[in-house]
């Protein structure tokens, strides 16, 4: 296409768009105006009958913890779906060196690197943890919490190496936990079900208002996408650098 | 509105033209992971602290460590060809 053809189109594109953006624009409520009636139900209920103070997760694990369930498994489907591409026949051998391109200089780690990550990897997790569990008082929730337990374990990689890291982060350990927390939260709907009431209806006793033991079912929700996350995560980081490393001697593994 | 917001819209759309402007893939995740903080802090200033909590970890680690890592094997793939 010659370059003034697509000018032309560019400016006929751009001038039949301005009138519409501009009534669109005129018509929007004020900015940060709440247009819902949701946002402010849910804050209004949610401490009387629900004990928590943090109305997101009261959202995400009660409210509409159904919703939460099932992106809880298209998390697991996709981690599973991304392991099973990237392993193929590489197995779950942790022996292997990372590989390295002839010819490029290698700069090793400052002792200044590995000692910040040594003391801020732990640190993070715990902070990781502690986000997890508070769920149901301040922002954040086992989400959140996870990620950042996952985030917590790259510092390690940062901080010491490939080798090191492979060591610590054991395939068979993360995928149980991966599971085992997608299906903590699956069969802690089942629990109100043997009491006769509906799936997921929070029957657990509700604990006091902004106190760590609060909210009920939650709780035993959210440790579970706790764990799911940070092992989804951490699964995924593994994959991605076992992609990196030495393919030497892997012929018949 | 206030300032500090108006302020933070100019920088996301910053950002976010920067990512798109950057064409060295290298320097581009770093571009990505500059805009997850900057969305991380816009999120935060519109009272979202639980999204920005996501997009700290997700947008600003996560999803660049991966791109860096499939960068690092896409190049050792060349080097052996």
């Amino acid at each position: 296409m010659k370059q003034w053809l697509k000018l032309a189109l560019l400016a006929v594109a751009g001038c039949s768009l301005v009138w519409p953006v501009w009534r669109i624009a005129r018509a929007l409520p004020p900015f940060g105006e709440p247009t819902g009636n949701y946002g402010p139900e849910v804050n209004r209920l949610g401490p009387p009958l629900r004990h928590i103070s943090n109305m997101v997760s009261a959202v995400n694990f009660d409210f509409r913890g159904i919703d939460t369930l099932g992106e809880e498994f298209m998390l697991l489907a996709a981690v599973t779906g991304t392991v099973l591409l990237l392993r193929g026949i590489r197995g779950e051998d942790t022996s292997a060196a990372p590989d390295i391109i002839a010819g490029r200089a290698l700069a090793g780690r400052a002792e200044s690197t590995t000692v910040i990550c040594r003391l801020l990897g732990p640190l993070t997790v715990l902070f990781g943890l502690y986000m997890a569990a508070h769920a149901t008082v301040t922002p954040g929730g086992g989400f959140q919490g996870g990620v950042v337990i996952a985030s917590g374990f790259l510092l390690l990689y940062l901080g010491e190496d490939y080798s090191a890291w492979r060591e610590l982060i054991r395939s068979h350990i993360v995928a149980a936990l991966e599971g085992g927390g997608a299906l903590l939260f699956a069969l802690a709907g089942f629990l109100p079900l043997a009491e006769g009431h509906a799936y997921m209806e929070n029957t657990l006793p509700l604990g006091d208002f902004k106190d760590v033991f609060s909210g009920g079912l939650m709780l035993v929700e959210n440790v579970g996408v706790a764990f799911a996350v940070a092992a989804g995560f951490t699964m995924l980081f593994l994959e991605f650098m076992e992609e990196t490393r030495s393919l030497e001697g892997d012929g018949d593994k | 509105m206030n300032i500090l917001l108006a302020l933070l819209f100019l920088l996301a759309a910053g950002a976010g033209t920067g990512v798109v402007l950057t064409r060295d893939p290298r320097r581009q995740i770093f571009a990505i992971a500059a805009n997850g903080l900057v969305l991380t802090v816009l999120f935060f200033a519109l009272q979202a602290p639980d999204v920005a909590l996501s997009e700290l970890a997700v947008g600003t680690a996560a999803t660049p460590l991966l791109f860096l890592v499939t960068l690092a094997a896409v190049r050792r793939n060349r080097a052996r060809q």
